[in-house]
Order: structure tokens, then sequence, then C-alpha cells
């Protein structure tokens, strides 16, 4: 019973994870090409599932067919930030930039509100399931976790194989050295920003194609909270080690569940998110680049 | 000279007799801070309609309160505490030094209304509560302090008892809830309550409170192959925590969620995986409580209908909108104190307290009755069933609109679009 049960919530572990890391790569691009450390991270992932349930709901489009569209409406958000706030920031010292990425994300959810209102909100998407026999995984939850391995797939090769990734990965190495080689700096900034911004919207997607209920403006939070452990995990600065990352923080949150169970006396989820901090503490304390970074 | 004296001394005894005996109120006055904005204000809004429709039936259609040989009109007069607790104390003493009212009505919530309560017991003055569930405002002590929505320890007595009824062959249940002091406390009753009925507690865990995944709890309750099960917490969590189940395949008899499946909401996010889902409620527009149910049970009667009530409610909010239990529980309320000050012949808030606490009488809103320390002890939650996209009142039956569908169809049948249809 026991080999049972950590086997089923390993095996979500990993769905959940990938979707996870999914999630969180858009704030470690971010945070890795402009130094900018995007606190309204999870109203942009809310953003998303709005989206998808707007699309669904109102015009019977398919979750899948929302994450192309959440990826556009989250370049077109990215664009418009950059250009209008984020740009002139870059070079202001730090907390001026998480104070407007913190009033990005209230101006969302506000914004939001005013649309859709405060309830929460869900759609039913029945697409079958698959019985593992320790186990059963709905194929949504599946389309989402490869939704995600695909999406990072495409952005390793985009970094590797195209110009504009190479600019924005020279930009990363040495801005200055880049811009004496031509590169457009402000262009290759504005790129990653709307380019991560667009990964954590469609990420809003797949989450909500994991759990496609509680879509409310103020779902975000929560999501914030464990991408920032997520991204330290994977290194702050690398989108790679934040999928990862996601995957190890799906493993450790719904792993530990089934063990914290067999202690007497305790509730085994209060002590997943104390396991989830302490890990985001020791990490910080040895080894602040995150563990899966490269030296 | 003498007999004018006499004569004048006699008078004066007769005049301040008939004062005595007489002392009765140009009107009397109902206070209550509300919840009109603020995150209860959708709650608040609905108190305020019920107690407006209800001070319309008592002045309207019952000709006043009768106290002292005549018909007293009753005064609504409220402030928006902006589901704020320092708003809550501030309005209080305003509305008892200032605006002089003979009753406070507690605001929405158990925060609030306990936060309200010490300010009122200062004053010795009669604090109603319509909109605190938890059972901790009860075990603090206060005297001037009665109930009208049931305590949370009560919310799935009702079911429990329908199933020990209907399937004597189920045994196991299981409990999964948020961690919140809400949440336990009506855990604490359903637990208490179902192993005096036999039941046994085959799983019981909480989650923490704006949890996102639910899996790794549901599928330690999977293995423990409950008959039914007792859970949630809030709205949110009780969506997630349906919607986990599903795809999880875990099929039960029944599940009952409370706060979150008796709302429409619920059901549109998860349309036929609700099927069958069942809530307690303090009340639904549908019950069936009337004066033959009255009679019949033994308890008097006081106040509208449900369809009179539906109208006065209508009338009060000036909206075509149907009330809810926060507008019946309130309403419901102000009948309360008429049948209190009227056996009390006084507005003495303690004289309305002490024939409060002997008081028994059922109204569109069910039984009432307090217990010495005036936590409610007389009203019955009623069950809900989303039963085909509507939802049902099944349980209890001297209320119900139609039969439960027990057990629950499963989420493969759901799936496929099957429907909670009554055996």
């Amino acid at each position: 019973m026991f080999f049972e049960q950590l086997g089923g919530n390993l095996i979500q572990g990993v769905v959940l994870g990938a979707v996870y890391g999914m999630a969180t790569m858009g704030l470690s691009l971010i945070f890795g090409v402009l130094k900018v450390v995007n606190v309204g991270h999870g109203a942009f992932i809310m953003v998303g599932a709005f989206v998808t349930l707007f699309l669904f709901s109102s015009l019977g489009i398919s979750p899948i067919i929302a994450v192309p569209v959440a990826f556009m409406v989250g370049m077109g958000l990215g664009l418009i930030f950059y250009y209008t706030t984020i740009r002139k920031l870059i070079k202001a010292p730090e907390l001026a930039t998480l104070l407007a990425t913190f009033s990005m994300g209230v101006l969302l959810e506000e914004l939001v509100k005013l649309v859709f209102g405060s309830e929460f909100r869900g759609y039913n998407w029945e697409v079958g399931k698959i019985d593992l026999g320790i186990t059963v995984l709905p194929m949504a939850k599946l389309y989402a976790c490869a939704g995600s391995i695909l999406i990072a797939v495409l952005l390793f090769l985009w970094f590797k194989k195209t110009r504009a990734g190479s600019a924005v990965r020279s930009v990363v190495e040495d801005s200055e050295g880049a811009r004496v080689c031509g590169i457009n700096v402000g262009g290759a900034y504005a790129l990653s920003f709307s380019l991560g911004i667009g990964l954590t919207v469609a990420s809003g997607v797949l989450l909500t194609m994991f759990i496609p209920v509680g879509i409310n403006p103020y779902m975000g939070g929560g999501y914030t909270l464990k991408a920032f452990v997520i991204a330290v995990l994977g290194g702050l600065s690398s989108p790679y080690g934040a999928f990862f990352g996601g995957l190890v923080f799906g493993l450790i949150e719904n792993g530990s569940y089934t063990l914290f169970a067999y202690i007497p006396g305790v509730e085994p989820f209060a002590l997943t998110r104390f396991l989830s901090f302490v890990i985001l503490l020791v990490i910080l304390l040895i080894r602040p680049t995150g563990i899966l970074s490269a030296k | 000279m003498k007999r004018s004296f006499a004569i004048l001394v006699l008078f004066m005894f007769v005049f301040a007799g008939v004062s005595f005996a007489g002392a009765a109120p140009d009107k009397i006055v109902i206070g209550h801070p509300a919840c009109l904005s603020g995150k209860y204000a959708k709650a608040g809004e609905q108190a305020v309609g019920g107690i407006k429709a209800c001070v319309d039936w008592v002045n309207n259609f019952n000709g006043g309160v009768k106290i002292g040989g005549k018909k007293v009109p009753l005064e609504y007069k409220y402030y928006d505490c902006e589901s704020k607790k320092e708003a809550v104390t501030s309005l209080i003493g305003r509305l008892i030094t200032v605006d002089k009212v003979d009753v406070v009505f507690a605001p929405y919530s158990s925060g609030l209304t306990l936060r309200g309560a010490p300010v009122a017991e200062s004053h010795q003055m009669l604090y109603m509560d319509h909109g605190g569930a938890n059972n901790k405002i009860f075990r603090q002590g206060f005297r001037s302090i009665v109930q009208t929505i049931g305590p949370a320890t009560s919310y799935h007595m009702g079911t429990l008892d329908m199933i020990h009824q209907i399937d004597p062959d189920a045994k196991k249940v299981a409990l999964a809830y948020e961690d919140s002091e809400f949440a336990k406390m009506v855990m604490e009753g359903a637990k208490d309550h179902a192993k005096a009925l036999g039941f046994q507690v085959v799983f019981e865990r909480t989650y923490p409170k704006g949890v996102t995944d639910l899996t790794p709890l549901l599928s330690a309750l999977k293995a423990s192959k409950p008959d039914f099960v007792l859970g949630g917490g809030h709205f949110e969590d009780g969506q997630l925590f349906n919607r986990q189940m599903a795809d999880l395949n875990i099929n039960v008899n029944a599940l009952s969620l409370i706060a979150a499946a008796t709302l429409p909401a619920f059901y549109k996010a998860l349309t036929t995986m609700a099927e069958g889902v069942m809530g307690p409620s303090h009340w639904e527009y549908g019950v069936k409580y009337s004066g033959e149910e009255a009679q019949a049970t033994g308890l008097p009667w006081i106040g509208p209908s449900q369809e009179e009530f539906l109208e006065l409610f209508k009338k009060a909010t000036g909206e075509d909108m149907l009330p809810d239990y926060h507008a019946a529980e309130a309403g419901a309320q102000v009948l309360a104190y008429v049948l209190g000050a009227q056996g009390a012949d006084s507005v003495d808030s303690k004289k309305v307290r002490d024939v409060l606490g002997e008081l028994q009488f059922m109204s569109f809103y069910g039984g009432w009755d307090v217990d010495d320390s005036g936590m409610q002890v007389g009203h019955t939650m009623v069950d809900v069933q989303w039963q085909d996209g509507t939802r049902v009142i099944v349980w209890p039956e001297e209320a119900q609109t139609g039969k439960v569908c027990y057990p629950m169809p499963t989420f493969q049948e759901k799936v496929k679009g099957a429907k909670a249809v009554p055996k």
C-alpha cells in the first residue's frame, strides 16, 4: 500500500512538476536577461487562466488552442509593459523594478476583476483518463505535461539555433560586449521580457488544464510563491534550470506527502509546505545561484 | 383640605401605576452594524433585505409588537461596518449610546460577531447573532447573546442522520477539510455525531488554506475506501475537492461539501461532475416550513410564509432576486425578537434575553430554540443536492423538495452525462 501510494504520488508529482517548471521559466528568463524580479508573476499566470476560461466557456475553443493564443496575449502584454515601464527602470535601483512589477500584477488583477468579477470559476474539459493501477491520470493533465515539455524544448532550440536566441544569450553573457558587436541590446531586452511574459501567460493555460477550477483574479499569489522556490532551486537566471527545478519541486511536494503521512500526529500537507521553504532557505544559504545552475 | 390631599395622592398613585404597567415605548429600534461593503457585502446585503422584509411584516401585517397593551412599531437603524472589525465595535457603541437602540443585531461572520460581543455585553445590551456560526462565540461566557444561525458543529448532522436512515450498510466515513477554525469546528461536530450513530471514521486529514492540489490527500483518502465523504472549508477548495475526486475516480455513495456545494457557481464550474454532490445549508428557498408543520410539531408559528417573505424581500431590496439563507436567518431573528419582547412585555434587554432563553417557535426559516449559553439548538440545517443542474432540498424530510439520489452516480457515469436521479 505504501509503495503503491508513493508511486502514484510521484507520477502525479512529475506531471505537475513539468507544469510548475514551465510556469517558472518566464520568471527565470526575465531575471536572467534583465535582472528584473517579476513579483507580479502570478498575475500573468492568472491572465492565462482567464484566456482559457473565456475561449473555452464562451467560444468553445479547446484549451490546447488557448496555449498559443495566451502566448501571443502575453507577448503583447510584455511589450506594452516593457516599453511603458520596464525600459525606463532597467538601470534604476532594484526596488524600483520590484515595485513596478508588483504594480503590474495589481493592475492586472483589478482589471480582470472589473471585467469578470471576483468569483471562483472553472471549466469542465473531459478528454478521458488513463488508469495506471496505482493512480489515475486525466488526459488533460498529460496534455499539460506534454505541452510544458514541448515548450521547454522549443525554447531551448530557439536559444541555440536562431540568431535572435543567440543575440539574447550574448546579452546575458555581456551586454556591453554585445552592444559593441552591433547587437540591439534594447531589442533583446524587449524580446526577452515579452517572451518571458508570453511563457508565463501560456503556463496559466497549462495550469488550468491541470486544475480547471479556482480561477479568479487573485489566484496567482500561491503560484508566485512556488515559482520563486522553483526558480531558486533551478538557478534564478536559467529557464532550463527552472524547468528541472519544477520537476524536482513537484516530486518533493507529492512524494513527501506519502512519507509525512506515516509520522503520527502530524498533518502531512503542513509539512510539505514547511519542507518546500526549508529547501529554499538551505539552497539560498549553501548555493544561492541554485543547485541546478552551472558553476 | 385633608380630603383633597388624599384624592390627589390617590390620583398620583393611580397615574403612576398606569404609567408603570403600560411602559410601552413609542417605537422599538433594532440596531445593526451591517456589512454593506467589503468582503461580506453580498451576505450583508441579503441580511439587510431579510431584516427589512420581516420588519415590514411585523409593522404592516402584525400591527407591530404588542407591549403594555398596545402595538408598538419596529424601526430598523443600520450603518455600514464595511466588514471591518474596528468599525463594528465603534458602530455598536454608537447604536447603543447615541441612537439608543433596544437590541443590537450582530454583523455577518463569526469573526465580526465575536468582535462586537464584548461591546454589547459591557452595555448589557441584547446582542442577536444571525451570521456567526462558530461555537466559540458561546464559550466566552457572554450573557446577552442569542443565536439564530445554527452552530458550526451542526452542519453535517443532518447529512449523517440521512445516510444513517437510508443506508444501514454505510459504515465508513472519510473527513477531509480545510485547516481553518470554521471547518475544524464543523468536522468536530460531524465526527462526534458520526461516532454516536455508529459510523467508523476511516480517514481524517486537513489541508491548508489556499491549497492548489489535493491529489496526495485524495489518493490516501481513496485507499481508505470510505462509503461516503464529508469535506470542504470554503468555496474554492470545495471546487478543487470535487474536481480532483473526479480526476482520481474516487467513487463514493455520497459527497457533502460545506460552504461550496450549495452555491450556483459550484455547478457552473463543475457542471456534470457536481451531479449528486450535496452540501448543508441553513435555509434554501423552497423549504416547506409552514403553519401546519409547526402545528404538527407542537410549536407556535410566527411570521410570513415563504412566499410572503419572498415578496417582502423583493420589495425591501427593490430587486427581483431570491433571498438566500443570509436573508432568511436575519429575518427570522426579527421574529424571534418580537416574540421575546412580547413575552417579556418589555424591551428591557435582560427580560427579553430571559424570555428568548425559554422560547421555542417555528417560522419560514424553521425551528428556533437556544440553550443556556444562547447557542441555537432548535434549527435544523437542510441538505441540498445537485440533481440535473438544480438544487434540491433532500433533508430533513419535513423540508425536502425532492428525494435524495443515493448513491450518487460514479464519476465515470457523470462523464457520460449521467444525472443524479432519485431511485
